[in-house]
Parts: structure tokens; sequence; C-alpha cells
């Protein structure tokens, strides 16, 4: 099992890496974020401003990345033809999207490094991190979350042909629904609730905590208790889905393209 | 105990149809009341014209889809419920350049896909460079297959649907777009693999090819059977259809099987 998680690793960071999409979406597209939000952020006067244009163009690189390759590859793979044989073949699925999304989160987790670089090297700007094991914690817990929501998303598609359309649609607004870069509390009330159950909302406030001074613990453990909440409860979602969605590709033949 | 038996097989499909103001469906009949089997160790051919249902079936067997009615069984083992294990043991490979990943080399293609089947690394790797051989990739196994001409797709194709040495090969057109030469060397390949014991099911347009590899085969139309047996019985059959004409060749036979019993329409039956 652990060989097939690794070949598969492997094989997802080599196909990704060889897409100049993913290569822009990767390396180019958090550079420009960077710039953008240091442009909204110039005259904002808020302490936490640095926080949001490092953080917030990272995790913006790393949605996007996220989006178009973890839910993309789904797309990709039934248009080369190999959907069928890694769905029919005797390594569970489930363990194989995973393993994708590991692959590419992992990857795309490099969108934080360059966001970094480029605001130091641009604009002089530096995360200060006040706690770095704090800090490596709310990291690993964010690529755990983003992990968590891009599995189910994925098998959703596995139902679909119109991925193009969904990874599209919903790239923009996790972006804003879950605070990457700008606070929450400037989007409208109604929109909270939907915030709440989006994991990445909860990983974002982590590392907003994790670069305080002085640790909130409180807040530490509520922020810690959603994610870890919300992340077990996207994988016993996705495990109870299963088989009604590995049920429903089979009769309803969505593996590969209409001809 | 035959290797594969379909039993009154039938499968469905909804094709929807979207108009500006409402969506409506029809069902399609891609394969309607079909039963054979297959022994072990035999080539058998499924014939049809495109769109008879070949593909579905295959699809089928394969553990892609599930039946809407009937049943199917491969190894004793039924497609719909015992699916996770008939998967061990067969492979499958479809025409076109379709089923690998372009942008990696031919070797790690059938590395990656051989982990599928959890076998150990060090066999893999010899099992891969054996395939590699077999097809005459051997010199290009580190060239990505974004690079191959559709011959050398087709051929790693064939590699990669040997990777697991499975008991049963599902062949859906895989000489189609080939030329001669890689036509011959399939066939040996295909004739090498039943020598071991492998059951192969084929399906072809290309008749001469059925006629010199299948022991048996049934001839389908409109997703039923008009005709089945070996290719002496499937020639008798095709002579009964037209007893004024001499027919000498499965492809007479063919054409009058197909002449003879297109009287049904696989698309019909309403809207909901």
């Amino acid at each position: 099992m652990i060989h097939v998680i690794w070949e598969t690793i492997k094989v997802q960071m080599k196909n990704s890496w060889a897409r100049p999409m993913f290569r822009f979406t990767l390396v180019a597209s958090p550079v420009l974020n960077t710039v953008l939000i240091y442009e909204m952020f110039l005259h904002s006067g808020r302490h936490d401003a640095t926080s949001y244009i490092i953080l917030g163009s990272g995790l913006m690189g790393l949605w996007s990345s996220i989006c178009f390759s973890s839910i993309g590859d789904i797309a990709r793979d039934r248009y080369m033809g190999v959907l069928p044989f890694l769905f029919t073949s005797p390594s569970n699925y489930n363990l194989l999207i995973v393993a994708k999304t590991i692959g590419n989160t992992v990857l795309a987790s490099l969108t934080l490094v360059i966001s970094a670089v480029t605001a130091a090297g641009l604009f002089r700007l530096t995360l200060q991190i006040p706690h770095p094991g704090l800090f490596i914690a709310a990291l690993l817990v964010t690529i755990a979350g983003f992990i968590a929501i891009s599995i189910p998303i994925s098998y959703l598609m596995l139902l679909s042909r119109k991925t193009g359309l969904y990874m599209n649609v919903l790239d923009i607004p996790v972006t804003l629904l879950c605070g990457f870069v700008f606070p929450l509390s400037m989007l409208p009330s109604w929109t909270r609730p939907i915030s709440a159950v989006l994991v990445p909302t909860w990983s974002t406030r982590l590392l907003q905590l994790s670069l305080r001074i002085t640790p909130d613990w409180p807040a530490w453990r509520t922020t810690l208790l959603w994610n870890g909440g919300l992340i077990v409860v996207y994988v016993g979602l996705t495990a109870l889905f299963w088989r009604v969605i590995e049920h429903r590709v089979r009769q309803q033949a969505t593996l590969e393209v209409n001809e | 105990m035959p290797m594969i038996k379909v039993d009154h097989l039938e499968r469905d499909f909804v094709q929807q149809n979207i108009h500006w103001w409402k969506r409506t469906s029809t069902i399609v009949h891609a394969v309607r009341d079909l039963s054979f089997a297959v022994q072990p160790g035999e080539i058998f051919g499924l014939l049809g014209q495109n769109g008879a249902g070949k593909t579905t079936t295959i699809k089928t067997l394969t553990t892609l889809l599930l039946p809407t009615a009937g049943t199917a069984q491969v190894n004793g083992l039924d497609v719909a419920r015992d699916y996770k294990a008939i998967r061990q043991h067969i492979n499958f490979i479809f025409g076109g350049e379709l089923g690998l990943y372009r942008r990696l080399s031919a070797r790690d293609n059938l590395l990656y896909f051989g982990s599928l089947y959890r076998l150990p690394l060090p066999t893999l790797a010899k099992r891969a460079d054996e395939l590699l051989a077999l097809v005459g990739l051997d010199n290009e196994a580190e060239r990505l297959v974004e690079t191959f001409s559709k011959g050398m797709i087709q051929k790693l194709q064939i590699a990669r649907g040997l990777i697991n040495d499975p008991s049963v090969l599902f062949m859906d057109e895989p000489t189609i777009g080939l030329d001669a030469m890689s036509v011959q060397n399939l066939h040996k390949i295909i004739l090498q693999a039943k020598q071991k014991g492998t059951t192969i099911v084929l399906t072809t347009h290309y008749l001469h090819e059925a006629e010199v590899l299948c022991d048996h085969l049934v001839v389908i139309d409109q997703g039923q059977k008009v005709a089945g047996g070996t290719v002496a019985e499937v020639i008798d059959a095709g002579q009964k259809q037209v007893p004024d004409t001499a027919i000498t060749s499965l492809e007479d036979a063919y054409i009058a099987l197909i002449e003879g019993g297109g009287t049904h329409d696989p698309r019909h039956l309403g809207n909901h």
C-alpha cells in the first residue's frame, strides 16, 4: 500500500510539473498575487498587512494549484483515457486520489515560499515568525486541511464531465470566503456560515494566530478544534459517499469523455 | 467451467437531451439479452458494427460498467458484486492513443501501472523491461510517450495490458490504425499470450483478423447476438441467411448476418 501511495505521489508530481499551466500557477501566480495584495494593503494601515500579503498570496496560489490540479486531474485523467485503468485497478481508487492530492498539495506548498521571497525581494517585507514551532504546526494543519477539502471535491468530479467549469467556479469564491486575502469581517454577515464550514477558513486563522508575539491559547484551541473537527467531517463524509459515488460511476459511465 | 459467462446481459444508457426550456432523457439500449461463454485459454471475438454494443460488453466485463439486467461472470465471479476480486486477474486495452500518461516515459508508465497491481518492485522492473522488449520498445523505454507514434503508443498499451500477467485480457480494437508490420507483430503477441494460457476477448472490425485469431466468436448487431460459434459455424449461419449466394468467408457471412438481422432500433424507447 505504501508503495502504491509513493508511486502515485511521484507520478502526480512529475505529471503536474510537466504542465506549463501548473508551473505558471505555482511560480508566476504567487508573484503576481503578492504584488496585487501589496497594492491592496499599501494604504490600509493594518498592523497585520504583511501577513495578509505573504500568507494571502501563498494561500491563494496553494488553493489555485490544488483547484486546478487535484480537481483538474480528474478531467486530465479522463481526457488521457487513464481514468478507467486507475478506477478498475486492484488498488483502491480512494488511495490513489489521496496520494494524488498529497502530491499536489506538497508541491503547491511552494507557493508560500515564492510569496515570501517575492515580498522580501520587491517590497522588503518579511514575515516575522515569533514561534517557529507554532507556525510549522499551523502550516502542517493547513496542508492537512487543504488535502481534506480537495479529496471529496475530486470524488464528486468523478460523477461529472464538467470539471473545467467547477474548478473555475471554486477558485475565487473559496479565496474570498476563507479570508485568504482580507479579514472575513469585511464580508457580509450572511457569508459567515459558509466560511465556517470551509476548513481553509480555520487553517488561515490558525496561520494568522501563529504569528502573534503572545500566543492566544484559547483562540488556538478553538481554531484547532474547528480544523480537526472539519477534517474529520470531510473524511467521514467522503468515506460515507464513496460507495455511492463508485456505484453511480459504474451506472452512469462517467469515466470517459463523451464521444 | 467457462472463464467468462454472459447470461441475458442488458445494458441501457440514459441520454440527456437539453433544450432551451427543458431537459428530456432517452434510454438507449446498448446491449440486449446477450449470452455467450468463453472457455479458458481461448481467443474469443466480439464482432459488430460501430455502436453494436461490443465496447459496452467489454466495459461491463472489465467492471467499468454495471449491467442493467442479466449477469456476467469472470472466472466464476459476478461483475456487479465481486468486482474487486475480478480486477486483480484481468487487464484491458482500448484501441487508439488513449490510456497512458503522455508526459511520462514508456518505462515510467509501465512501472506505475504495474505498481497498481501491487507487484514487488524488482519483479515489476524486470517485467517492464521484458514487456518493452516483447513489443519492440526496449530502445525507446526512456522516451516520453508524447513523442511516440500511434503504433508505438499501441505497442506500449499492449505492454501495459500484460504488466500484471492477467488471466483474462480484454482487447477493444487493438489493431485500429496500425500498419501491417505492427498488426502482424501484435498478432504474434496475442498468440504468445494464448499459448501461456491467457484467455483473450477481442473486438475488431477487421474480419480477417478475427478469422486468423479467434477460436470462437459472436456477431452482435444493435446490442443483440445474431450468430455465434467457431468461424465455420458463423459462416454456416451467414449462409442460412442468404441460401442463394455462396458464402465462403467470414466477411461475406458477417455482411449477410448484419443485413439480415438488422431489424431493431436500439436507440428507441421514449422520453422521460
